[in-house]
């Protein structure tokens, strides 16, 4: 039995001792193996480092790029009616019938921003239409890498007011007020701008702007819009302060605003065209005279935070202005071949509704002809309105805002003004919008 | 009829807009300044401990993640450890109709990390900001040996990186700047490389040396300590804010006024911050 367990023993040191020389043979060749793996991978590594600093440097490059956007569509039915009743709707375009009621695409813009360098922004923003594609935005913005005060501005961007600045896809109405429609079309304008900005670097918080301008951006055709048809510049200026008051929960910003500009008699007809004054009152323009343009406007915001942030926001303009019917410089809101003296202004009040819903109404009031009133009005074009405005604003997610406006006109009544101005025009516009941004 | 119809709609819209106005949540969401994740978190931790219903969740990301977030409506309260910037607070007026409201929760002092190694122990505010700016570009500019010195930072969307721009580089960051994602990152960068300089919280500073940083040329060098950086005398010292849309209310009312709370601010301390009194 000794024997037995001895021999047991003995074998069993055997398999001991040559599992040991066999582990030790594995040990050398793992290793070796294990050196040139390491070695593989450190390759590879430093082949994927190359790999990844030019990706790298591609993203890096991408990344001054950015592109952001919205679409805005909706369903629009119009309240509108002839005075004797016998037509419902607007004029559909080209075409003699009439539309009650239409899906619109009223936005597809993309807006692309390069920032190839600290201070410098080159931004590009068309505007894609069912029928065509036009040009938005296209300028470059050089600000100071100094004073982090000034910046410039050349090409083609927003004119200097509150509403205009104000982006169509966070403005809680559907549209712009008739006052800002009509004296400053499409809003935007080409020429350069300089603006300073104090509250960055001074901690002030007053911002300057200038601008020089065509002056002819919105009016006529797109053509004739490419470029000055006038040679006048038109300036415009503005300032705003802010002020933060009662714990920084009341925030009031005003300011003020003018454009000085002209508008260029830039052909005369055979018989010549017969111009009114701001009196209604003809004469008759030389080619080379030039017609006021003279707008003056002050503005106040105010933003209070109760039971969840309400805005108060106003303005006001009145001046001089002045139109044509020459197919280069028409404006279609102010289309005449006439000089007034005009005035408007606007209330609205917003109310934050929880998280996600806001509640909007808005007065405004727009009189492009201050010197006259009443049956003394014998054009359409003269008469002042008065607009009430009800929007209410549900936004589904950071993307995505719905939107149900109505947009109620009453217009000034006169006998002489065409038949469907003798009572008030029904001519309401209800508005649903479904608004996506990225 | 008609004004009777106006009227009713008149009243309905009002009583709604109120209604909707009180809507209250449990749940609150805090996301932003990665400098002041552990600290939220420890905050949230103790205080649903404390309160069993309530709910705070809390992620980073940097502060302006963390405010775009506020802007955008995905988060309650946005972390920031610089203050919100104009163009944010524009942002809210549109989104919100409101300027925002800052809460500052906690003090912190920004670091200037050294290599122990290294033979310089305390620069002026201008000569960081120039080494930061590549204005300085070697040791031997600020009295060290004759080597480049190579500069580590924070992305752009820290608040961190914002602060420092702001307050102390005061121009753009050099391009040879390294980009690192986190304080921890900048620091063990600046432990291996003897010729290197970083910056953040002063909390981080281990296996590094704290640069001692003078006002001025005239001025003493202070270490950023509890002391210098409670008392302001340590130049780089910054408080942490929480930013709201508008005044909270609800749960998030009452964490905030508990944060603000003696027992809320003692636990500042634990986490490498100090508490606004």
């Amino acid at each position: 039995m000794k024997k037995v367990i001895v021999a047991i023993m003995v074998s069993l040191c055997g398999i001991v001792s040559a599992q040991e020389v066999e582990k030790d043979t594995i040990k050398k060749v793992s290793l070796d193996s294990l050196a040139k793996t390491v070695n593989e991978h450190s390759e590879k590594l430093a082949g994927y480092e190359e790999k990844f600093s030019g990706l790298e440097a591609i993203i890096n490059e991408l990344n001054k790029i950015k592109v952001s956007g919205y679409i805005q569509a909706q369903y629009e039915a119009y309240d509108t009616w002839s005075s004797d009743g016998t037509i419902h709707g607007v004029p559909v375009s080209g075409s003699a019938s009439y539309e009650d009621n239409s899906f619109y695409i009223r936005r597809a813009r993309v807006k692309f921003t390069y920032k190839p360098i600290d201070g410098v922004n080159f931004v590009l923003q068309p505007n894609f239409e069912v029928h065509q594609v036009t040009l938005k935005d296209a300028y470059v913005q050089l600000n100071d890498r100094w004073l982090n005060t000034f910046s410039l501005w050349v090409g083609q961007f927003n004119r200097p007011t509150y509403e205009i600045e104000y982006s169509s896809a966070s403005r809680e109405f559907a549209e712009r007020t008739l006052m800002t429609r009509t004296l400053y079309p499409t809003e935007r304008d080409q020429g350069a701008k300089l603006e300073a900005d104090f509250v960055t670097q001074y901690n002030f918080p007053l911002k300057l702007q200038f601008a020089i301008l065509n002056g002819n951006f919105g009016e006529g055709s797109l053509a004739s819009q490419a470029k000055d048809v006038d040679n006048a510049k038109d300036l415009m200026a503005r300032g705003v302060y802010s002020l933060k008051m009662l714990n920084n929960s009341l925030g009031i910003d005003f300011g003020a605003h003018t454009y000085l500009g002209k508008t260029t008699v830039i052909a005369q007809t055979t018989p010549p065209t017969v111009f009114s004054d701001v009196n209604n009152n003809p004469f008759t323009p030389k080619v080379g005279d030039k017609l006021k343009k003279d707008l003056f406007g002050g503005e106040l915001q105010a933003y209070y935070d109760f039971l969840g942030g309400m805005s108060l926001k106003g303005e006001y303009i009145r001046g001089t202005y002045s139109g044509t019917t020459n197919a280069a410089q028409v404006n279609s809101l102010f289309n005449a071949n006439k000089v007034r003296n005009v005035e408007g202004y606007y209330i609205s009040f917003v109310k934050n509704v929880g998280k996600v819903n806001t509640a909007s109404i808005r007065y405004d009031v727009f009189d492009p002809n201050t010197k006259m009133s009443g049956d003394a009005i014998t054009s359409a074009g003269d008469l002042r309105y008065n607009t009430w405005t009800y929007a209410w604003q549900y936004f589904f997610n950071d993307n995505i805002k719905i939107m149900a406006c109505y947009l109620m006109p009453i217009n000034e009544k006169s006998q002489n003004a065409g038949a469907d101005f003798k009572g008030d025009k029904h001519d309401n516009t209800f508005t649903l919008r479904v608004q996506a941004r990225f | 009829m008609k004004t009777t119809k106006l009227k009713i709609a008149g009243i309905l819209f009002v009583i709604m807009t109120i209604g909707f106005s009180f809507t209250m949540v449990n749940k609150v969401t805090i996301k932003g300044s990665d400098t002041m994740v552990i600290l939220s978190q420890k905050w949230a931790e103790v205080y649903m401990k404390k309160n069993p219903g309530a709910s705070i969740q809390v992620t980073g990301g940097g502060s302006g993640v963390g405010l775009a977030a506020l802007i955008n409506g995905s988060t309650d309260i946005a972390n920031a450890s610089r203050p919100i910037k104009p163009s944010e607070v524009e942002k809210l007026k549109a989104r919100y109709n409101t300027l925002g409201v800052e809460i500052p929760c906690a003090k912190d002092g920004l670091s200037v990390y050294l290599n122990k190694a290294n033979p310089v122990s305390s620069l002026t505010l201008k000569q960081i900001g120039q080494i930061f700016a590549g204005k300085i570009t070697n040791w031997k500019e600020v009295g060290g040996p004759d080597a480049p010195i190579k500069l580590y930072g924070r992305e752009s969307s820290s608040g961190t990186f914002g602060f420092f721009k702001d307050n102390v580089v005061k121009t753009d960051f050099s391009p040879s700047c390294q980009t690192l994602p986190g304080t921890a990152a900048i620091v063990n960068a600046v432990k291996k490389d003897k010729f290197s300089v970083g910056y953040g919280g002063a909390a981080y500073a281990e296996g590094v040396k704290d640069c001692a940083v003078k006002k001025d040329d005239k001025s003493p060098g202070i270490l950023p300590t509890a002391a210098t950086i409670k008392n302001h005398t340590y130049p780089i010292t910054r408080y942490l804010y929480m930013y709201l849309k508008s005044r909270p209310t609800g749960e998030a009312k009452e964490f905030i006024d508990w944060v603000l709370s003696p027992e809320g601010q003692k636990l500042i301390e634990e986490v490498g911050y100090y508490p606004l009194k």
